[in-house]
């Protein structure tokens, strides 16, 4: 065998088991590898539901559909800043404690109505100095909330489908009129 | 074994040698090449073939891992690099890291760096506008720096020879602060912005709003068929390299067409410690580089070098030639190399908003950004409490605004609703500044890089003439932002570092006296005449334009002077 080969091989072999961990996973851990946050996956989980009640499966996709609570997971792994993460955390486990104390059970177990009061009543509470929610609590909600619109809105899908993105404008129009841009 | 070394060293001259591959490296090889002569281009970073090696060129948002944001750890590890608006996913690849490339900062710079085949080129805004004799003679009449040793009479011809190959767009303003060039349509102003042109001028006799200039092809024209360049397809993605050419960059334009000619030797990986200046000849011989893949040190000869590093590397460049002759730098016996460098201030921008036009919008993108405020101030004399003047950007936008409120179907029927904002119009500044004797960029006399060369010290700063300025300009754009009828105007200062720019220069200044310049009226040092300095290094003052067209200028210009030296015989 010559060498090239041999090398190309064992390249082959050595991105499979880069690959492997998302497949053969350490029980009860996040599906994703991730290098600054300890996520579970129950966690991963209560943040999929979270933005499934944010973008929920219509007669379009949803947040699930879309992967957007992995989207969410990585860029807090690699987007915030480490006293952002370590809020996301404490908040998460508040934001369980809250529904925990108010329904007796998880998010999961709520049905759509009941989770969505429970993110707007967080959304709405805008007072900074209000004391309703804890602080930490306030910003897990707000960077789920943010990355998941953020994901959907710049996802292939909602680019394609919904909102089209041109890569290639070719023209630049300077006066145009509103109207014919409501009729496309 | 002698042969063989004779041999090598053969190998190893050429003509020319252009240290640098940016805007004006490229061409200096362009010139060079094109006249037949064999000429080396030495670029310290790696090679960037155009479209080849653009890997984001055709991406879409979605294909971005953080959809275009930074990650914190690059963020945090890179302070300096991450305050540059550019430097994003999609381009950070072409941009220094902080800690890649160290400098001593005496006062606060941020230096921002591309050190690649094509250099900042890649990244550049694209503005272009001419120098006038205002700019010119702004030395000499304000009494700072040294007088300019040229008129724009002398480089008028070279500003329309580089402005018909690279392409620029724009409109015959017919405005004499700010010339007009050989130019391909103009990228028209938007509803507001040419309201805002028309109300200007009606109650300012002086004042013009005028589609921004810039190194676009509207339309293109054979010659930049020629270079296999295209229409500019209105993408707005410039800084990721452009599929098309439809912009002006080193790597589209100057570089190929060189490579094209086959005189044209282009080698990256090679840092320049030095000039070699041979004592006895009294002329430089050729440069000392360092390979920074073997670590190798080579000598290169040729009969003529041309340093186009950047205004700031540059400098070092010249500074670390030292010889007997030349203890302090090469050509540097009045002593001001690495002084008088200065920038533009960018510092304050000021928006607003305009309740009108609300049934017009646009369609497709600007890549000439908006509109552009010449320099309206101290223009014919001396008029304000502080020197010189500024330009202004002027831009009219509306967008789409979509509602990230409440959740669940609501929401996402929310954000494909179409409610378009009102028009939002911004400026903002770019002031000259001041060259003076205490800005300087010297050498560190301890600390060296991985290539043995000294790292570069930098010091310059805001003055007072420059919080005058940035006050002047505030005061003036609310004004005429008011008259217009624009509300809810807000000004705002901010606190940035010289050199976020971009626009460093300075250093190896030209001027008529020997004793108070490096450079003469040909880009020439007055000491070593087979040595030219052609980018931001050898400006004698900034006034407020975009300077690379000028730097693009001068260099055709310096490269004509210098064969026609050599086919003198002089050189």
């Amino acid at each position: 065998m010559h060498r090239r080969t041999v090398i190309k091989n064992l390249a082959l072999i050595i991105g499979g088991a880069a690959l492997l961990p998302a497949c053969m996973q350490e029980k009860g851990k996040a599906s994703i590898g991730l290098k600054n946050v300890d996520v579970s996956a129950d966690q991963e989980k209560l943040i999929g539901d979270i933005a499934e009640t944010i973008i929920p499966k219509t007669n379009t996709p949803g947040a699930k559909d879309l992967q957007l609570h992995l989207f969410v997971l990585k860029m807090v792994d690699d987007c915030c800043t480490k006293k952002d993460q370590q809020a996301f955390m404490t908040g998460m486990e508040q934001f369980n404690k809250l529904i925990k104390d108010k329904y007796n059970h998880s998010f999961g177990e709520c049905d759509a109505k009941q989770r969505e009061q429970v993110l707007v009543g967080i959304e709405q509470d805008k007072d900074p100095k209000s004391t309703a929610y804890p602080a930490e609590l306030k910003t897990f909600y707000g960077i789920v909330k943010g990355q998941t619109v953020n994901g959907y809105t710049t996802s292939k899908y909602f680019m394609t489908k919904q909102v089209v993105y041109e890569l290639v404008p070719g023209r630049y129009n300077a006066f145009y009129p509103v109207k014919k841009k409501q009729a496309v | 074994m002698a042969n063989l070394n004779i041999d090598s060293v053969k190998d190893r001259t050429f003509d020319a040698i252009v240290i640098g591959s940016g805007m004006s490296g490229g061409w200096a090889a362009k010139e060079f090449t094109g006249k037949g002569l064999k000429t080396l281009m030495l670029e310290r970073g790696r090679d960037v073939k155009h479209i080849k090696d653009y890997p984001t060129t055709n991406m879409y948002p979605w294909e971005f891992e953080h959809r275009g944001e930074m990650p914190i750890a690059v963020q945090e590890a890179n302070p300096i690099v991450n305050r540059c608006y550019a430097f994003h996913e999609d381009a950070a690849h072409f941009f220094v890291k902080d800690k890649e490339h160290p400098y001593i900062q005496d006062k606060p710079f941020d230096w921002i760096r591309g050190y690649q085949v094509g250099g900042k080129s890649l990244l550049w805004a694209r503005q272009t506008q001419r120098w006038s004799d205002f700019d010119f003679e702004g030395p000499a009449r304000d009494g700072f720096a040294v007088d300019w040793p040229i008129r724009y009479a002398d480089i008028a011809p070279w500003y329309s020879y580089v402005e018909k190959f690279a392409g620029i767009s724009g409109n015959k303003d017919g405005i004499a602060e700010l010339p007009d060039g050989e130019f391909l349509p103009a990228f028209p102003l938007n509803s507001v912005e040419d309201y805002f042109s028309k109300h200007v001028k009606g109650k300012y006799n002086n004042r013009h709003v005028i589609s921004a200039r810039c190194a676009h092809l509207s339309k293109p024209n054979q010659i930049h068929l020629d270079q296999g360049r295209a229409q500019c397809q209105e993408r707005i993605l410039c800084q990721r390299g452009c599929p098309f050419g439809g912009y002006f960059s080193a790597n589209s334009s100057t570089i190929p067409w060189a490579l094209k000619s086959g005189n044209l030797t282009l080698r990256p990986h090679s840092v320049v410690q030095s000039i070699i200046y041979d004592e006895k000849k009294g002329k430089a011989t050729g440069v000392r580089i360092v390979d920074t893949d073997t670590k190798e040190t080579i000598e290169y000869f040729a009969r003529v070098i041309f340093v186009n590093a950047a205004a700031l590397n540059t400098n070092l460049v010249l500074l670390n030639s030292t010889s007997h002759r030349f203890p302090n730098g090469l050509g540097n016996d009045s002593g001001v190399l690495g002084k008088y460098v200065a920038f533009h201030n960018y510092s304050a921008h000021i928006s607003a908003e305009y309740d009108g036009f609300k049934e017009w919008t646009t369609d497709g993108r600007n890549p000439a950004g908006g509109g552009y405020i010449p320099r309206f101030r101290n223009v014919r004399k001396q008029e304000t409490n502080f020197l010189r003047g500024y330009a202004s950007g002027f831009s009219a936008y509306r967008w789409q605004q979509r509602s990230w409120d409440g959740v669940g179907s609501s929401l996402k029927e929310n954000l494909v609703k179409d409610n378009l904002s009102p028009w939002h119009v911004g400026s903002h500044m770019m002031g000259e500044t001041i060259p003076k004797e205490a800005s300087y960029v010297a050498l560190d006399a301890q600390q060296k890089d991985n290539w043995g060369v000294p790292l570069l010290k930098i010091s310059m700063d805001y003055d007072d003439n420059d919080a005058k300025m940035k006050q002047d300009y505030i005061e003036q754009l609310t004004e005429m932002f008011t008259s217009a009828g624009f509300t809810n105007i807000k000004a705002e200062s901010d606190h940035r570092a010289p050199g976020l720019d971009i626009h460093e220069m300075g250093g190896a200044r030209m001027g008529n006296d020997p004793k108070k310049s490096v450079l003469n009226k040909w880009n020439q040092l007055h000491a070593v005449n087979n040595v030219f300095v052609t980018d931001g290094a050898c400006m004698t003052s900034t006034s407020c334009q975009n300077p690379s067209l000028t730097y693009m200028a001068l260099t055709a210009r310096a490269v004509d002077h210098a064969v026609s030296e050599m086919n003198k015989g002089n050189i």
